[in-house]
């Protein structure tokens, strides 16, 4: 397909998904559309510190810090949330910080495996710390429409800002993999120690790439818990939810690539509404063992992801050389 | 002062499972080089399977070790086979992909076939207790220790003086070099997964008299494990048994003087200043851990 072919394909989409809250009355499928446009913010967010082979199963953290930090100073203190987002990417940064300056000298699983365990962490805390965050109970965003309290009577103000989040963190993404930065990510992914040799700094690089991952995790988080009206510990710092399932996303598009995500997101965003209304209603939890089976089959099959796929020629190859030669691919 | 000492003995007592759990990672771990993140739910399974030989035939939680043993032995030789065996060549990041879906399934699986519920079995002894000098010790807690004592032991033995225990360490140490050595290496990581699954199975009949069995159960000991995988070194079975007693004694600590629930915080806490002031645990000896991420 011809750029200009290409650039024609994405101006009708781009059309088309600004004139569906036009025509689109159904809150069904406006919930559903904006669900993909917080994932796909959500997975490319996850997907930054990826280029250079980190992959935390931890991000729920960040998502969590955002969120209570917004739904905190909001409903405690009364702070608009046009500022709690600020405040929470500033927070959701400092606890990439805490997460990310310790584990620097780690690579590959380890740094994987710490990740889990800090969002476990904040969980107990918000669930312990109950003065705060209302224990396991949570907080209730009050219903008070307006574009000051980031409240809606319809389902349409947060289709443009979830669209306008997932625009952004695409875009961010792209130029960070773009960019010098983006370079020294992905030769560490491919050879660390040979990256260092040519003077590449790589933890200055990963730090970086984190720190914008989990500030962006955070923004996402605070716009969510205001698009659902509620923050709770197991909701927000959910393993499956929020940690995994942007790694899931991530790995069925095409880790370490600009639009793996975004196709990832898109395909299973539905997909995993879809099990979790039709198979969670009939029997709890099958809906995680498709999940699970699926991505076991995918790790077998398609390691490089549906994007692998569109551009099988420069699809990765799993030659376990490196640690992470499978983020590696279709640039 | 018999506070500390009580706090202490129980730390120890509950140490030795971790410790037993965690030689099952470690053997895993160390041989097959596959990040388990499905470790606990292999202790889920051995928990479950001994509740219900107890809820349906009346066997005593320790009696059924005789059929969970083998049984996970096995399981953990399909597990091998089935799933770890096609991605071996992968990624890291793929392995740990692999591993977590089949955590998720492991988990979902037993939420679907026996609900969420907590469910304990009721022994006569689970309540005894003995009295030495004023410090109360559990029965099947003391049990318990001794039981992962003696096997950590006898695997000991096993990889010291045995040849298959030889080969298995020697691929702990250089795998490459121990395959040119004419060693069938695949055969010896279904060994090494079967082995360390029925040690972990064995670790679940012992805590059963005393805890509680759920879907979710597993969580935190892989977590555990890894810790003390990580603490005692990889390829070293006395470092991860004083590593296990030292993570039980540093968590009766902190659940008795800090708070129960702030547990997995100390772990983390333990977890990150060991991997940054000794990467290669305190009596690790595989060569080659920057592979796996351990540098």
């Amino acid at each position: 397909m011809s750029a200009k072919r290409l650039q024609l394909l994405g101006g009708v989409l781009f059309a088309a998904i600004i004139a569906i809250p036009v025509f689109v009355e159904s809150r069904f499928i406006l919930h559903m559309v904006t669900l993909i446009f917080f994932y796909i913010a959500m997975t490319s967010a996850w997907n930054i510190p990826v280029f250079g082979g980190k992959m935390s199963l931890g991000h729920a953290a960040f998502f969590g810090l955002g969120g209570y930090t917004g739904a905190i100073l909001y409903v405690k203190f009364g702070v608009s949330p046009w500022i709690g987002a600020a405040a929470g990417v500033a927070v959701s940064l400092l606890g990439g910080v805490v997460m990310t300056l310790p584990l620097l000298r780690l690579r590959g699983p380890f740094f994987t495996l710490a990740s889990i365990a800090f969002a476990e962490v904040l969980r107990m805390i918000a669930i312990d710390w109950r003065s705060l965050t209302n224990g396991s109970v949570g907080l209730n965003i009050p219903f008070k429409p307006g574009w000051a309290n980031l409240t809606f009577q319809s389902g349409k103000p947060f289709y443009f800002l979830s669209l306008i989040l997932a625009v952004a963190v695409v875009f961010v993404a792209y130029r960070l993999r773009h960019s010098a930065l983006g370079f020294h990510l992905r030769a560490s992914a491919s050879n660390d120690e040979a990256a260092q040799a040519l003077g590449v700094d790589t933890r200055r690089a990963h730090f970086i790439a984190l720190l914008w991952s989990s500030g962006l995790t955070g923004l996402i988080g605070v716009f969510y818990v205001f698009f659902i009206y509620v923050v709770e510990p197991s909701t927000m710092f959910s393993l499956t939810l929020f940690s995994l399932q942007p790694a899931l996303n991530g790995i069925i598009g095409g880790i370490g690539t600009i639009w793996g995500p975004v196709i990832g997101a898109i395909v299973m965003t539905p997909f995993g509404e879809y099990l979790r209304f039709y198979l969670g209603t009939i029997q709890q939890g099958l809906n995680y063992v498709v999940y699970g089976v699926v991505l076991i089959l995918t790790v077998n099959f398609i390691p490089g992801g549906i994007v692998s796929l569109v551009r099988p020629n420069r699809s990765n190859r799993s030659d376990g050389s490196g640690s992470s030669s499978d983020t590696q691919e279709a640039r | 002062m018999e506070l500390i000492i009580q706090v202490l003995v129980s730390g120890l007592l509950i140490g030795g499972v971790y410790a037993l759990i965690s030689v099952g990672l470690n053997l895993i771990f160390g041989v097959v080089r596959i990040i388990n993140f499905a470790h606990g739910e292999v202790l889920m399974l051995a928990m479950y399977a001994a509740f219900w030989l107890n809820k349906l035939f009346g066997m005593d939680p320790y009696v059924s070790a005789l059929l969970v043993l083998p049984a996970l032995f096995l399981f953990g030789v399909l597990l091998q086979r089935v799933i770890v065996q096609p991605i071996q060549e992968a990624s890291a990041n793929m392995q740990i992909f692999a591993t977590v879906a089949l955590s998720l399934i492991l988990q979902n699986l037993a939420l679907i076939f026996w609900k969420g519920d907590f469910r304990t079995v009721q022994t006569s002894y689970a309540m005894s207790t003995l009295e030495v000098m004023n410090i109360i010790i559990s029965v099947p807690r003391l049990i318990a220790f001794l039981v992962a004592l003696a096997s950590i032991l006898l695997l000991y033995g096993f990889l010291k003086h045995t040849f298959l225990g030889k080969a298995l360490r020697a691929i702990v140490e250089d795998n490459t070099v121990a395959r040119l050595m004419g060693i069938k290496v695949d055969r010896l990581y279904l060994l090494a997964f079967g082995l360390g699954a029925a040690f972990t199975a064995l670790g679940g009949i012992l805590l059963i008299p005393f805890s509680s069995v759920y879907p979710m159960v597993g969580g935190p000991f892989t977590l555990i494990a890894f810790i003390v995988v990580v603490l005692g070194g990889l390829g070293s079975m006395s470092g991860t048994f004083l590593g296990g007693l030292f993570i039980g004694v540093v968590e009766s600590f902190g659940g008795t003087y800090v708070s129960p629930a702030l547990k997995e915080a100390i772990y983390f806490g333990i977890f990150i200043l060991v991997l940054l002031v000794r990467p290669q645990g305190l009596f690790g000896k595989g060569k080659g851990t920057e592979e796996i991420g351990l540098k």
